[in-house]
Protein backbone atom coordinates (compact mmCIF):
# COMPACT_ATOMS: atom_id res chain seq x y z
CA UNK A 1 0.00 0.00 0.00
CA UNK A 2 1.17 3.36 -0.76
CA UNK A 3 1.10 4.97 2.67
CA UNK A 4 1.64 8.62 1.61
CA UNK A 5 -1.23 8.59 -0.37
CA UNK A 6 -3.66 6.56 1.43
CA UNK A 7 -3.02 8.36 5.20
CA UNK A 8 -5.03 11.20 4.08
CA UNK A 9 -7.99 9.35 3.41
CA UNK A 10 -7.66 7.17 5.97
CA UNK A 11 -7.17 10.34 8.47
CA UNK A 12 -9.97 11.78 6.03
CA UNK A 13 -12.50 8.50 6.89
CA UNK A 14 -11.59 8.67 10.57
CA UNK A 15 -12.01 12.34 11.09
CA UNK A 16 -15.45 12.52 9.14
CA UNK A 17 -17.05 9.18 10.90
CA UNK A 18 -15.78 10.70 14.30
CA UNK A 19 -17.24 13.71 13.24
CA UNK A 20 -20.48 11.93 11.65
CA UNK A 21 -21.19 9.78 14.89
CA UNK A 22 -21.15 13.32 17.20
CA UNK A 23 -23.98 14.81 15.34
CA UNK A 24 -25.74 11.45 15.16
CA UNK A 25 -26.51 11.52 18.98
CA UNK A 26 -27.94 14.80 18.44
CA UNK A 27 -29.68 14.33 15.16
CA UNK A 28 -30.88 10.73 15.52
CA UNK A 29 -31.74 11.70 19.24
CA UNK A 30 -33.72 14.53 18.12
CA UNK A 31 -35.45 12.30 15.53
CA UNK A 32 -34.11 14.33 12.76
CA UNK A 33 -32.14 12.30 10.16
CA UNK A 34 -33.50 13.48 7.28
CA UNK A 35 -31.53 17.01 8.32
CA UNK A 36 -28.66 15.20 6.61
CA UNK A 37 -31.08 15.10 3.09
CA UNK A 38 -32.16 18.46 3.41
CA UNK A 39 -28.86 20.45 3.67
CA UNK A 40 -27.04 17.85 0.91
CA UNK A 41 -29.77 19.37 -0.89
CA UNK A 42 -29.41 23.20 0.02
CA UNK A 43 -25.93 22.90 -0.30
CA UNK A 44 -26.09 21.47 -3.57
CA UNK A 45 -28.64 24.56 -4.37
CA UNK A 46 -25.73 26.84 -3.15
CA UNK A 47 -23.43 25.23 -5.52
CA UNK A 48 -25.19 25.26 -8.71
CA UNK A 49 -26.01 29.11 -8.21
CA UNK A 50 -22.71 29.74 -7.06
CA UNK A 51 -21.01 27.85 -10.25
CA UNK A 52 -23.89 29.66 -12.53
CA UNK A 53 -22.06 32.83 -11.35
CA UNK A 54 -18.76 31.67 -12.65
CA UNK A 55 -17.19 29.71 -9.39
CA UNK A 56 -15.52 26.84 -10.03
CA UNK A 57 -13.26 24.35 -8.37
CA UNK A 58 -12.82 24.56 -4.40
CA UNK A 59 -14.22 27.69 -4.59
CA UNK A 60 -17.81 25.93 -5.08
CA UNK A 61 -17.46 25.15 -1.60
CA UNK A 62 -18.50 28.21 -0.27
CA UNK A 63 -22.02 29.23 -1.77
CA UNK A 64 -22.87 25.09 -0.93
CA UNK A 65 -21.85 25.99 2.56
CA UNK A 66 -23.91 29.45 2.23
CA UNK A 67 -26.62 27.17 1.00
CA UNK A 68 -26.77 24.84 4.02
CA UNK A 69 -26.42 26.68 6.41
CA UNK A 70 -29.57 29.30 5.48
CA UNK A 71 -31.26 26.41 5.26
CA UNK A 72 -30.21 25.40 8.82
CA UNK A 73 -31.22 29.05 9.56
CA UNK A 74 -34.18 29.07 8.37
CA UNK A 75 -35.12 25.80 10.46
CA UNK A 76 -33.63 26.97 13.51
CA UNK A 77 -35.61 30.35 13.50
CA UNK A 78 -39.01 28.88 12.00
CA UNK A 79 -41.07 28.31 15.25
CA UNK A 80 -42.92 24.74 14.83
CA UNK A 81 -45.60 26.21 17.18
CA UNK A 82 -46.10 28.92 15.50
CA UNK A 83 -45.69 27.28 11.60
CA UNK A 84 -47.93 24.63 12.98
CA UNK A 85 -44.94 22.02 11.38
CA UNK A 86 -43.09 19.49 12.67
CA UNK A 87 -39.65 19.57 12.19
CA UNK A 88 -39.82 16.76 9.75
CA UNK A 89 -42.07 18.46 7.76
CA UNK A 90 -40.45 21.29 7.32
CA UNK A 91 -37.26 19.95 6.82
CA UNK A 92 -38.85 18.06 3.32
CA UNK A 93 -40.33 21.01 2.52
CA UNK A 94 -36.82 22.68 2.36
CA UNK A 95 -35.76 19.46 0.96
CA UNK A 96 -38.31 19.50 -1.93
CA UNK A 97 -37.66 23.38 -2.37
CA UNK A 98 -33.81 23.45 -2.41
CA UNK A 99 -33.99 20.11 -4.67
CA UNK A 100 -35.97 22.30 -7.17
CA UNK A 101 -33.83 24.99 -6.82
CA UNK A 102 -30.95 22.97 -7.61
CA UNK A 103 -32.61 20.85 -10.44
CA UNK A 104 -33.55 24.09 -12.42
CA UNK A 105 -29.85 25.51 -12.11
CA UNK A 106 -28.44 22.08 -13.49
CA UNK A 107 -30.79 22.81 -16.47
CA UNK A 108 -29.33 25.90 -17.01
CA UNK A 109 -26.17 24.25 -17.35
CA UNK A 110 -27.77 22.23 -20.00
CA UNK A 111 -29.24 25.21 -21.48
CA UNK A 112 -25.96 27.41 -21.42
CA UNK A 113 -24.27 24.10 -23.05
CA UNK A 114 -21.48 24.14 -19.64
CA UNK A 115 -20.95 20.93 -17.77
CA UNK A 116 -21.78 20.41 -14.32
CA UNK A 117 -19.02 17.82 -13.34
CA UNK A 118 -17.83 20.65 -10.61
CA UNK A 119 -21.44 20.82 -8.85
CA UNK A 120 -21.52 17.21 -8.59
CA UNK A 121 -18.17 16.11 -7.36
CA UNK A 122 -18.60 18.47 -4.84
CA UNK A 123 -21.35 16.89 -3.09
CA UNK A 124 -20.65 13.01 -4.03
CA UNK A 125 -17.27 13.22 -3.13
CA UNK A 126 -15.19 10.66 -2.96
CA UNK A 127 -13.04 9.58 -0.18
CA UNK A 128 -10.18 7.94 -2.13
CA UNK A 129 -9.40 11.14 -3.78
CA UNK A 130 -9.31 12.96 -0.33
CA UNK A 131 -6.06 14.67 0.04
CA UNK A 132 -4.23 16.50 3.16
CA UNK A 133 -5.77 19.94 2.81
CA UNK A 134 -8.56 18.22 2.55
CA UNK A 135 -8.53 16.33 5.84
CA UNK A 136 -7.37 19.84 7.13
CA UNK A 137 -10.66 21.54 6.53
CA UNK A 138 -12.66 18.34 7.93
CA UNK A 139 -10.66 18.44 11.17
CA UNK A 140 -11.49 22.27 11.35
CA UNK A 141 -15.19 21.70 11.26
CA UNK A 142 -14.68 18.79 13.46
CA UNK A 143 -12.85 21.02 16.22
CA UNK A 144 -15.29 23.48 15.81
CA UNK A 145 -17.84 21.25 16.60
CA UNK A 146 -16.42 19.23 19.41
CA UNK A 147 -16.00 22.86 20.90
CA UNK A 148 -19.41 23.68 20.41
CA UNK A 149 -20.75 20.36 21.63
CA UNK A 150 -18.40 20.80 24.88
CA UNK A 151 -19.28 24.06 25.57
CA UNK A 152 -22.87 23.80 25.52
CA UNK A 153 -23.31 20.20 26.30
CA UNK A 154 -25.99 20.66 28.93
CA UNK A 155 -28.05 23.13 26.38
CA UNK A 156 -28.21 20.17 23.89
CA UNK A 157 -29.11 17.64 26.46
CA UNK A 158 -32.05 19.62 27.01
CA UNK A 159 -32.90 20.72 24.03
CA UNK A 160 -32.14 16.64 22.90
CA UNK A 161 -35.41 16.04 25.40
CA UNK A 162 -37.47 18.44 24.49
CA UNK A 163 -37.29 22.14 22.76
CA UNK A 164 -40.17 23.28 24.60
CA UNK A 165 -39.41 21.58 28.34
CA UNK A 166 -35.61 23.66 27.75
CA UNK A 167 -37.01 27.30 26.69
CA UNK A 168 -39.45 26.97 29.93
CA UNK A 169 -37.20 25.90 31.92
CA UNK A 170 -35.15 29.68 31.03
CA UNK A 171 -32.30 28.05 28.65
CA UNK A 172 -31.78 29.76 25.29
CA UNK A 173 -33.54 27.31 23.39
CA UNK A 174 -33.49 28.97 19.63
CA UNK A 175 -30.26 30.27 19.88
CA UNK A 176 -28.47 27.11 21.01
CA UNK A 177 -30.76 25.13 18.60
CA UNK A 178 -30.00 27.58 15.40
CA UNK A 179 -26.15 27.61 16.00
CA UNK A 180 -25.87 24.08 16.57
CA UNK A 181 -28.18 23.49 12.90
CA UNK A 182 -26.06 25.90 11.16
CA UNK A 183 -22.47 23.97 12.68
CA UNK A 184 -24.36 20.77 11.51
CA UNK A 185 -24.92 22.07 8.13
CA UNK A 186 -21.07 23.13 8.37
CA UNK A 187 -19.70 20.24 9.09
CA UNK A 188 -21.85 17.83 7.00
CA UNK A 189 -21.15 19.97 3.75
CA UNK A 190 -17.68 19.40 4.03
CA UNK A 191 -17.73 16.25 4.89
CA UNK A 192 -20.22 15.93 1.71
CA UNK A 193 -17.57 17.39 -0.90
CA UNK A 194 -14.92 14.74 0.48
CA UNK A 195 -16.45 11.80 1.46
CA UNK A 196 -20.00 11.75 -0.12
CA UNK A 197 -23.66 11.45 1.05
CA UNK A 198 -24.49 8.18 0.99
CA UNK A 199 -21.90 7.40 3.67
CA UNK A 200 -22.19 10.13 5.44
CA UNK A 201 -25.77 9.66 6.12
CA UNK A 202 -24.93 6.36 7.03
CA UNK A 203 -21.90 7.47 9.26
CA UNK A 204 -24.24 9.71 11.36
CA UNK A 205 -27.24 7.63 11.59
CA UNK A 206 -25.36 3.92 12.21
CA UNK A 207 -22.86 4.65 14.99
CA UNK A 208 -25.23 6.77 17.64
CA UNK A 209 -27.76 4.07 17.30
CA UNK A 210 -25.35 1.94 17.45
CA UNK A 211 -24.23 3.57 20.39
CA UNK A 212 -27.98 3.81 21.76
CA UNK A 213 -28.05 0.62 22.14
CA UNK A 214 -24.83 0.35 24.87
CA UNK A 215 -24.71 2.51 26.39
CA UNK A 216 -27.20 5.13 28.71
CA UNK A 217 -26.39 8.79 29.02
CA UNK A 218 -25.51 11.44 26.45
CA UNK A 219 -21.70 11.84 27.26
CA UNK A 220 -20.95 8.32 26.77
CA UNK A 221 -23.40 7.87 23.96
CA UNK A 222 -21.12 10.93 22.05
CA UNK A 223 -17.93 9.25 23.19
CA UNK A 224 -18.66 5.92 21.97
CA UNK A 225 -20.76 7.07 18.58
CA UNK A 226 -17.38 9.06 17.70
CA UNK A 227 -15.33 5.83 18.37
CA UNK A 228 -17.75 3.81 16.34
CA UNK A 229 -18.04 6.45 13.68
CA UNK A 230 -14.42 6.49 13.34
CA UNK A 231 -13.65 3.16 13.29
CA UNK A 232 -16.35 2.77 10.89
CA UNK A 233 -14.44 5.72 8.48
CA UNK A 234 -11.00 3.56 8.91
CA UNK A 235 -11.63 -0.07 9.17
CA UNK A 236 -14.14 -0.09 6.57
CA UNK A 237 -11.25 1.75 4.74
CA UNK A 238 -8.49 -1.10 5.94
CA UNK A 239 -10.74 -3.92 5.06
CA UNK A 240 -11.45 -2.22 1.70
CA UNK A 241 -7.86 -2.10 0.93
CA UNK A 242 -7.36 -5.56 2.21
CA UNK A 243 -9.80 -6.99 0.19
CA UNK A 244 -9.83 -4.50 -2.89
CA UNK A 245 -13.93 -4.07 -1.97
CA UNK A 246 -14.87 -0.76 -3.09
CA UNK A 247 -14.27 1.62 0.44
CA UNK A 248 -17.63 3.60 -0.09
CA UNK A 249 -19.82 0.26 0.35
CA UNK A 250 -17.55 -1.20 2.85
CA UNK A 251 -17.61 1.74 5.10
CA UNK A 252 -21.50 1.78 5.42
CA UNK A 253 -21.28 -2.18 5.58
CA UNK A 254 -19.28 -1.73 8.81
CA UNK A 255 -21.20 0.68 10.31
CA UNK A 256 -24.60 -1.31 9.95
CA UNK A 257 -22.96 -4.44 11.22
CA UNK A 258 -22.37 -2.01 14.23
CA UNK A 259 -25.63 -1.33 14.34
CA UNK A 260 -26.99 -5.12 13.88
CA UNK A 261 -24.22 -6.31 16.83
CA UNK A 262 -25.17 -3.32 18.94
CA UNK A 263 -29.03 -4.29 18.65
CA UNK A 264 -28.26 -8.25 19.49
CA UNK A 265 -25.81 -7.78 22.61
CA UNK A 266 -28.36 -5.39 23.76
CA UNK A 267 -31.07 -8.27 23.14
CA UNK A 268 -29.17 -10.72 24.81
CA UNK A 269 -28.48 -8.67 27.94
CA UNK A 270 -32.26 -7.65 28.00
CA UNK A 271 -32.94 -11.23 28.07
CA UNK A 272 -30.36 -12.69 30.74
CA UNK A 273 -31.21 -9.78 32.69
CA UNK A 274 -34.64 -11.07 32.82
CA UNK A 275 -34.18 -14.07 33.62
CA UNK A 276 -31.61 -12.98 36.46
CA UNK A 277 -34.57 -11.10 37.89
CA UNK A 278 -36.72 -13.92 37.93
CA UNK A 279 -34.57 -15.61 40.04
CA UNK A 280 -33.84 -13.34 42.59
CA UNK A 281 -36.13 -9.87 42.91
CA UNK A 282 -34.31 -6.33 43.17
CA UNK A 283 -35.22 -3.75 45.50
CA UNK A 284 -37.51 -1.96 43.64
CA UNK A 285 -40.00 -4.99 43.50
CA UNK A 286 -39.44 -6.04 46.66
CA UNK A 287 -40.82 -2.78 47.68
CA UNK A 288 -43.51 -3.11 45.67
CA UNK A 289 -44.52 -6.80 46.35
CA UNK A 290 -44.40 -5.28 50.13
CA UNK A 291 -47.03 -2.13 49.30
CA UNK A 292 -49.52 -4.34 47.79
CA UNK B 1 -42.10 41.98 46.26
CA UNK B 2 -45.05 40.94 44.62
CA UNK B 3 -48.17 39.07 45.86
CA UNK B 4 -49.48 37.92 43.37
CA UNK B 5 -47.52 35.32 41.38
CA UNK B 6 -49.79 35.34 38.36
CA UNK B 7 -51.98 38.18 36.81
CA UNK B 8 -53.84 37.59 33.88
CA UNK B 9 -56.30 40.79 31.90
CA UNK B 10 -57.98 40.43 28.61
CA UNK B 11 -55.71 37.42 27.72
CA UNK B 12 -56.88 36.44 24.07
CA UNK B 13 -55.38 33.61 22.31
CA UNK B 14 -56.18 32.99 18.51
CA UNK B 15 -55.29 30.31 16.50
CA UNK B 16 -55.92 31.41 12.64
CA UNK B 17 -59.27 33.08 12.87
CA UNK B 18 -60.60 30.96 15.97
CA UNK B 19 -60.82 32.17 19.47
CA UNK B 20 -59.38 29.62 21.36
CA UNK B 21 -58.61 31.40 25.03
CA UNK B 22 -60.22 34.51 26.06
CA UNK B 23 -59.88 35.15 29.60
CA UNK B 24 -60.86 38.98 31.30
CA UNK B 25 -59.14 38.52 34.21
CA UNK B 26 -57.44 35.53 36.51
CA UNK B 27 -54.78 35.56 39.52
CA UNK B 28 -52.88 33.63 41.29
CA UNK B 29 -51.23 34.33 44.52
CA UNK B 30 -47.93 33.22 45.60
CA UNK B 31 -48.06 30.52 47.62
CA UNK B 32 -51.73 29.32 46.32
CA UNK B 33 -52.82 26.48 44.94
CA UNK B 34 -55.11 27.00 41.76
CA UNK B 35 -56.39 23.95 39.90
CA UNK B 36 -57.48 24.91 36.27
CA UNK B 37 -60.27 22.28 35.36
CA UNK B 38 -62.15 22.18 31.95
CA UNK B 39 -63.01 19.51 29.46
CA UNK B 40 -60.58 18.68 26.21
CA UNK B 41 -59.84 21.36 24.15
CA UNK B 42 -61.00 24.05 26.91
CA UNK B 43 -57.50 25.76 26.62
CA UNK B 44 -55.82 24.49 29.59
CA UNK B 45 -52.84 23.67 28.31
CA UNK B 46 -52.68 26.69 25.91
CA UNK B 47 -53.71 29.42 29.47
CA UNK B 48 -50.56 27.84 31.06
CA UNK B 49 -48.27 28.51 27.71
CA UNK B 50 -49.04 32.07 27.79
CA UNK B 51 -48.63 32.34 31.21
CA UNK B 52 -44.81 31.26 30.06
CA UNK B 53 -45.35 33.52 27.10
CA UNK B 54 -44.79 30.73 25.02
CA UNK B 55 -48.12 30.45 23.41
CA UNK B 56 -48.04 32.18 19.47
CA UNK B 57 -50.92 34.37 19.03
CA UNK B 58 -51.95 35.53 22.29
CA UNK B 59 -52.63 38.95 22.92
CA UNK B 60 -53.65 41.10 26.46
CA UNK B 61 -51.73 41.08 29.52
CA UNK B 62 -49.55 38.18 31.06
CA UNK B 63 -47.99 39.35 34.55
CA UNK B 64 -45.48 36.85 36.17
CA UNK B 65 -44.54 38.56 39.71
CA UNK B 66 -45.42 42.10 38.46
CA UNK B 67 -43.35 41.94 35.43
CA UNK B 68 -45.43 42.43 32.39
CA UNK B 69 -44.30 39.05 29.43
CA UNK B 70 -45.16 40.81 26.92
CA UNK B 71 -42.71 43.92 28.03
CA UNK B 72 -39.93 41.76 28.14
CA UNK B 73 -37.41 40.97 25.64
CA UNK B 74 -36.41 37.65 24.95
CA UNK B 75 -33.43 37.29 27.66
CA UNK B 76 -35.21 38.91 30.33
CA UNK B 77 -38.41 36.36 29.52
CA UNK B 78 -36.13 33.51 29.64
CA UNK B 79 -34.36 34.87 33.02
CA UNK B 80 -38.00 34.93 34.27
CA UNK B 81 -38.96 31.70 33.26
CA UNK B 82 -36.22 30.36 35.18
CA UNK B 83 -38.48 30.49 38.52
CA UNK B 84 -41.23 29.07 36.98
CA UNK B 85 -41.22 24.92 36.69
CA UNK B 86 -43.06 23.47 33.69
CA UNK B 87 -44.08 20.33 33.41
CA UNK B 88 -45.75 19.68 30.29
CA UNK B 89 -48.76 17.35 29.60
CA UNK B 90 -47.14 15.28 26.44
CA UNK B 91 -43.45 13.49 27.70
CA UNK B 92 -41.22 13.30 24.96
CA UNK B 93 -40.17 9.74 25.27
CA UNK B 94 -38.83 7.56 22.17
CA UNK B 95 -36.42 4.59 22.33
CA UNK B 96 -33.48 6.99 20.45
CA UNK B 97 -32.96 9.57 23.14
CA UNK B 98 -29.65 8.20 25.01
CA UNK B 99 -31.02 10.59 28.51
CA UNK B 100 -30.40 9.11 31.80
CA UNK B 101 -33.29 10.02 34.35
CA UNK B 102 -30.37 12.09 36.44
CA UNK B 103 -29.24 14.14 33.03
CA UNK B 104 -33.84 15.04 32.83
CA UNK B 105 -33.68 16.05 35.65
CA UNK B 106 -30.76 18.06 35.77
CA UNK B 107 -32.32 20.30 32.70
CA UNK B 108 -33.98 22.29 35.77
CA UNK B 109 -30.69 23.92 36.53
CA UNK B 110 -28.94 24.32 33.20
CA UNK B 111 -31.06 27.65 33.03
CA UNK B 112 -29.45 28.85 36.01
CA UNK B 113 -25.93 27.88 35.65
CA UNK B 114 -25.85 30.10 32.66
CA UNK B 115 -24.19 29.65 28.92
CA UNK B 116 -20.49 28.14 28.37
CA UNK B 117 -20.76 26.91 32.17
CA UNK B 118 -20.88 23.35 33.41
CA UNK B 119 -23.26 22.31 36.12
CA UNK B 120 -21.38 23.03 39.57
CA UNK B 121 -21.28 20.08 42.28
CA UNK B 122 -23.87 22.19 43.99
CA UNK B 123 -25.75 21.47 41.31
CA UNK B 124 -25.75 18.26 41.36
CA UNK B 125 -26.27 17.87 44.48
CA UNK B 126 -29.55 19.99 44.08
CA UNK B 127 -30.29 17.33 41.32
CA UNK B 128 -29.60 14.14 43.39
CA UNK B 129 -31.95 15.78 46.74
CA UNK B 130 -34.58 16.29 44.83
CA UNK B 131 -34.60 12.80 43.10
CA UNK B 132 -34.12 11.60 46.84
CA UNK B 133 -37.07 13.13 47.89
CA UNK B 134 -39.00 12.32 44.84
CA UNK B 135 -38.43 8.29 45.75
CA UNK B 136 -36.71 8.02 42.02
CA UNK B 137 -32.82 8.06 43.05
CA UNK B 138 -32.66 4.63 42.77
CA UNK B 139 -33.71 5.37 38.69
CA UNK B 140 -31.02 7.81 38.43
CA UNK B 141 -28.62 6.05 35.68
CA UNK B 142 -32.00 4.45 33.67
CA UNK B 143 -32.91 5.39 30.34
CA UNK B 144 -35.93 8.23 30.72
CA UNK B 145 -37.59 5.83 28.15
CA UNK B 146 -37.44 2.57 29.82
CA UNK B 147 -39.10 4.22 32.96
CA UNK B 148 -43.17 3.74 33.77
CA UNK B 149 -45.69 6.96 32.97
CA UNK B 150 -45.69 7.92 36.65
CA UNK B 151 -41.81 7.64 36.96
CA UNK B 152 -41.43 9.46 34.11
CA UNK B 153 -44.07 12.54 35.77
CA UNK B 154 -42.18 12.21 39.05
CA UNK B 155 -38.83 13.02 36.92
CA UNK B 156 -40.17 16.08 35.19
CA UNK B 157 -41.74 16.82 38.01
CA UNK B 158 -38.34 16.70 40.06
CA UNK B 159 -36.48 18.58 37.00
CA UNK B 160 -38.96 21.31 37.49
CA UNK B 161 -38.19 21.69 41.05
CA UNK B 162 -34.46 21.49 40.80
CA UNK B 163 -35.50 25.17 38.90
CA UNK B 164 -36.43 26.25 42.50
CA UNK B 165 -39.30 27.77 41.65
CA UNK B 166 -41.81 30.45 42.68
CA UNK B 167 -44.40 28.98 40.80
CA UNK B 168 -45.54 25.52 39.31
CA UNK B 169 -47.21 25.32 36.20
CA UNK B 170 -48.55 21.42 36.24
CA UNK B 171 -50.42 20.46 32.74
CA UNK B 172 -52.11 17.20 33.47
CA UNK B 173 -49.74 15.41 35.34
CA UNK B 174 -52.17 12.66 36.16
CA UNK B 175 -52.72 11.92 32.68
CA UNK B 176 -52.72 8.39 31.19
CA UNK B 177 -51.81 6.86 34.57
CA UNK B 178 -53.78 4.15 37.11
CA UNK B 179 -55.22 4.64 40.06
CA UNK B 180 -52.02 3.79 42.56
CA UNK B 181 -49.71 6.24 40.55
CA UNK B 182 -52.31 8.70 40.38
CA UNK B 183 -52.74 9.08 44.30
CA UNK B 184 -48.74 9.19 44.26
CA UNK B 185 -48.41 12.02 41.66
CA UNK B 186 -51.74 13.65 43.82
CA UNK B 187 -49.94 13.43 47.05
CA UNK B 188 -46.69 14.22 45.48
CA UNK B 189 -47.84 17.49 44.45
CA UNK B 190 -50.03 18.09 48.08
CA UNK B 191 -46.14 17.76 49.65
CA UNK B 192 -44.07 20.26 47.18
CA UNK B 193 -47.00 23.09 47.65
CA UNK B 194 -47.15 22.51 51.29
CA UNK B 195 -43.73 22.16 52.14
CA UNK B 196 -42.19 24.74 49.50
CA UNK B 197 -44.75 27.45 50.01
CA UNK B 198 -44.72 27.53 45.97
CA UNK B 199 -47.81 28.90 43.77
CA UNK B 200 -49.42 25.86 41.67
CA UNK B 201 -51.34 26.21 38.66
CA UNK B 202 -52.63 22.94 38.21
CA UNK B 203 -54.62 21.96 35.35
CA UNK B 204 -56.75 18.45 35.16
CA UNK B 205 -59.93 17.53 34.26
CA UNK B 206 -60.46 14.97 36.80
CA UNK B 207 -61.42 16.10 40.17
CA UNK B 208 -59.82 12.97 41.41
CA UNK B 209 -56.94 14.85 40.69
CA UNK B 210 -57.50 17.35 42.95
CA UNK B 211 -55.10 17.44 46.40
CA UNK B 212 -56.90 18.36 49.20
CA UNK B 213 -54.92 21.35 50.01
CA UNK B 214 -56.63 22.56 46.75
CA UNK B 215 -58.48 25.87 47.90
CA UNK B 216 -59.66 27.01 44.61
CA UNK B 217 -60.91 26.26 41.04
CA UNK B 218 -61.09 27.94 37.92
CA UNK B 219 -63.35 26.30 35.29
CA UNK B 220 -62.63 26.89 32.14
CA UNK B 221 -64.79 25.74 28.86
CA UNK B 222 -64.55 26.94 25.44
CA UNK B 223 -61.34 29.15 26.28
CA UNK B 224 -63.87 31.17 29.11
CA UNK B 225 -63.86 30.86 32.52
CA UNK B 226 -67.10 29.98 33.82
CA UNK B 227 -66.55 29.62 37.48
CA UNK B 228 -63.88 30.76 40.12
CA UNK B 229 -64.07 29.62 43.85
CA UNK B 230 -63.56 26.91 46.50
CA UNK B 231 -63.53 23.09 44.82
CA UNK B 232 -66.79 22.12 46.85
CA UNK B 233 -68.53 25.52 45.15
CA UNK B 234 -67.21 25.68 41.65
CA UNK B 235 -68.01 22.05 41.19
CA UNK B 236 -71.56 21.71 41.57
CA UNK B 237 -73.97 19.10 39.76
CA UNK B 238 -74.90 22.28 37.63
CA UNK B 239 -71.68 23.30 36.99
CA UNK B 240 -70.28 19.28 36.22
CA UNK B 241 -72.93 19.01 33.70
CA UNK B 242 -72.31 22.15 32.10
CA UNK B 243 -68.61 20.96 31.35
CA UNK B 244 -69.04 16.93 31.13
CA UNK B 245 -72.64 16.53 30.26
CA UNK B 246 -75.34 14.95 31.96
CA UNK B 247 -75.81 12.33 34.25
CA UNK B 248 -73.22 12.77 36.54
CA UNK B 249 -72.36 14.22 40.13
CA UNK B 250 -69.78 15.75 42.09
CA UNK B 251 -68.69 14.42 45.46
CA UNK B 252 -66.71 16.34 47.86
CA UNK B 253 -65.35 14.21 51.05
CA UNK B 254 -62.89 14.62 53.31
CA UNK B 255 -61.10 17.48 51.10
CA UNK B 256 -60.55 15.31 48.07
CA UNK B 257 -63.25 15.30 44.96
CA UNK B 258 -64.44 13.12 42.24
CA UNK B 259 -67.65 12.60 39.87
CA UNK B 260 -69.58 9.81 39.53
CA UNK B 261 -72.17 8.74 37.16
CA UNK B 262 -75.42 9.78 38.78
CA UNK B 263 -77.07 6.49 38.87
CA UNK B 264 -73.74 4.91 40.72
CA UNK B 265 -74.77 6.65 43.43
CA UNK B 266 -75.28 5.06 46.65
Amino acid sequence: MDVAFWAPVMAGGLIAGASSGLLGVFIVGMRIPFLGVCVAHAALAGAVFGSLCGLEGRALLLPALAGAMLAALLLGLLNPERARLDDNVMMGFLFSATMGLAFLGIGLFGVMGRSDNDVRSLLWGNLNFCRWADVRLMLAASLALLGFVLLLHKEMRAIMFSRQVAAAAGIHATAVWTAFLVLAAGVLTVNFQTVGGLMIYSLVVNPAAAAFQLVRGCGRAMVLAMILGGLSGLGGFLVSAVTDLPSGAVIVLVSSALVAGAAARSRIFARSGRNERKRTPGPGERVQEEES
Amino acid sequence: MNSMAIEIERLSVTAGRKRILEVDALTVGSGELLAVMGPNGAGKSTLLRACLGMQPGASGRVRLFGQDLGRLGSPALTRLRRSVGYVPQALPVHGEMPLTVREVVSIGRVGRAGLFRPLSRADWLTVDDWMERLGIAMLAGSAFHELSGGEQRKTVLAGAMVQEPRLLLLDEPTANLDLGWRERIVETVRLLHAQNRLAVVLVCHELEALPPSCARVALLDHGQVIGDGPPEEALTDQQVAALYGPGLTAVHQGGRHAVIPRGGRT
